[in-house]
């Protein structure tokens, strides 16, 4: 059964039209950011970046172009999508009635909340998987071919390049796979805002405000020396599977407190969840 | 069926349902009536596990409810006044997703569902453009379809035309009769549940006004009419000799234990008033839900 009910909350997830549309928002988006990084200005930026450090214009590659193009989504829309969906996934149910009918039915409301919490990760692991095959796809169109990577991440301190397209396939899709792990954490925080008694656009609003006063504050200079303590430091550690020599050390370590606040903000959730009272 | 041992709740500062003791038995249709507010929905949520209760326990088939919600609620359907579904997909899976949060859904049991609520040639199509009677005849197919002993139904006949009530009401007494399910039904429609309910709550301000057989009870008090001429006269004096208990409007009036018809009638005529009419009057719901609000402001009347 509990396949079965998690097949049911992925197929009310993925018939609803705003999923279709955000699918499509992300690959508009995609096409917006590609053609902004045809401007002159963009691409005179990123040759004089490379010529500096002694590299050729050829690094401006379709894998190139899909890792920018990442980045640019999951900065602009990323957090926000998630934030949209999993804000949705309880509170709207409240609000639109459907909640009542199916705490009729002799289910417990943790394993309801479990299994929507389940849908929501492998919804946020699908909408990645799509960002980073549509990017690579686009690139690939637009460039003609795979090519050299090239990535610089100064926030990161990431400067770098990598002339194999089979390595940077690699990479990207390591990279991707972290990615699809480390923004797991949104969704989480929407869902667990979205078990409170508030309506669903209270649970997103307030979900993209803790992460953007969380990356607000991580850039401060004042907070530098306590960067570990602020969410999106963690989450940005996809981008760590780019250096050179992989930190894996760190990443896990990332990876690990980002699964404890997974843990820790899905139990916040469920505890308001179960407690509550449902009623018209 | 049903049992509520000092169950009550508390939203803030205001009770919803105060102390409350309620037994429902087996194979009957039980009316749960109320003006808005009186606290029959906080009853059904809490009935459902829903809404939890500040105090006190609530079995279903001797299972708690809150302790044992999962063999508790395993044969119980609920249908709620403007039932609610996910508007973007059809029939068919609205009723497959939320008959699978407990069970299986069996394909023979889906089409003999569909077909008794009279929606099979619809099941197909998106739920966002039924009209509200097939919302309702879904939310109906839906609570049949884990084949349930007890039936809780809040408002069915909510914004139904006069024939889908009258649908409904047939489709509830067959329910009954020949399925025998339990029903609690919950409405505003005191004609309708003056046809199918023979046990009843009356609630007002999370009381229980009133709690058992209603026409029993209206048939030992025995209600007449009568019409004099001079009516008041009439009244006062049948009032102070002790044959009418009481007098309501337009001359109906409920006989004093052990005082006939006849007896009435002689001493309207020994008093030379011109009697027009001393007949029994049929006291329907509505009067007796009318006066039971009206005339008792706390407390339970009858059990």
């Amino acid at each position: 059964m509990f396949f079965t009910q998690l097949n049911n909350e992925l197929l009310k997830l993925f018939a609803r039209k705003r999923t279709h549309i955000g699918f499509g928002a992300f690959v508009a988006a995609e096409f917006i950011i590609l053609l902004l990084l045809q401007l002159q200005r963009s691409k005179k930026t990123f040759t004089d970046l490379l010529t500096r450090n002694g590299y050729g214009f050829d690094y401006y590659s379709g894998i190139t172009l899909a890792v920018l193009m990442i980045l640019f989504t999951i900065f602009l829309l990323g957090g926000l999508y998630l934030a949209l969906v999993s804000g949705d996934m309880v509170a709207k149910e409240v609000e639109d009635g459907t909640m009542r009918m199916v705490l009729a039915r002799p289910i417990s409301r943790i394993r309801l909340l479990g299994i929507k919490w389940l849908a929501c990760m492998i919804y946020t692991f699908a909408l990645i998987l799509f960002i980073g095959g549509t990017s690579l796809l686009a690139g690939v169109l637009y460039r003609g071919g795979l090519g050299k990577l090239f990535i610089f991440a100064p926030h990161e301190q990431l400067f770098a390049i990598f002339d194999s397209p089979a390595e940077g396939v690699w990479r990207f899709a390591r990279a991707i796979f972290v990615l699809s792990l480390c923004i797991q954490v949104v969704s989480t925080l929407g869902l667990m805002f979205s078990c409170f008694n508030m309506k669903p656009a209270t649970a997103t609003i307030l979900t993209l405000s803790v992460m953007f006063v969380d990356f607000v504050l991580r850039n401060m200079p004042y907070f530098e020396g306590i960067q570990r303590w602020f969410i999106t430091y963690h989450t940005a550690c996809w981008v760590r599977t780019f250096h050179p020599i992989v930190p894996w050390w760190g990443i896990l370590e990332s990876l690990f407190c980002l699964f404890g606040l997974n843990v820790t903000f899905f139990v916040i959730g469920a505890m308001s969840f179960c407690a509550r009272d449902f009623k018209a | 069926m049903i049992a509520l041992k000092g169950v009550s709740k508390r939203f803030g500062d205001r009770v919803a349902v105060h102390p409350l003791d309620l037994e429902i038995p087996r194979g009957c249709i039980f009316g749960l009536l109320g003006h808005n507010g009186a606290g029959k929905s906080t009853t059904i949520g809490m009935l459902l596990g829903q809404v939890y209760p500040d105090e006190g326990r609530v079995l279903i088939n001797g299972r708690d409810v809150f302790a044992e919600r999962q063999r508790a609620l395993a044969r119980v359907g609920a249908i709620f006044e403007a039932p609610a579904f996910y508007d973007y997909l059809n029939g068919e899976t609205n009723l497959r997703i939320l008959c699978e949060y407990s069970a299986p859904v069996n394909s023979r049991r889906l089409a003999e569902v569909v077909a008794l609520v009279g929606l099979r040639s619809r099941i197909r199509d998106r739920v966002g453009v039924y009209s509200h009677g097939m919302r309702q005849r879904l939310a109906l197919a839906q609570a049949l379809l884990p084949d349930p002993e007890l039936l809780i139904l809040d408002e069915p006949g909510d914004g139904l035309d006069p024939e889908g009530i009258h649908e409904m009401r047939n489709l509830i007494l067959k329910l009954n009769r020949e399925w025998g399910l339990t029903i609690l039904l919950s409405s505003h429609l005191l004609a309708e549940v003056q046809q199918l309910c023979s046990r009843l709550v009356v609630m007002r301000e999370g009381r229980v006004l009133f709690s058992g057989e209603w026409r029993q009870l209206e048939d030992e008090r025995r209600w007449i009419r009568v019409k004099a001429d001079r009516q008041s006269e009439a009244e006062t004096g049948l009032r102070g000799d002790g044959l009418i208990a009481e007098f309501e409007t337009d001359g109906r009036g409920r006989l004093a234990p052990g005082i006939t018809l006849d007896g009435v009638a002689r001493w309207l005529v020994k008093r030379d008033f011109k009697v027009e009419a001393v007949a029994p009057v049929e006291r329907t719901l509505e009067d007796f839900y009318l006066k039971t609000v009206r005339t008792n402001p706390e407390g339970r009347v009858h059990d």
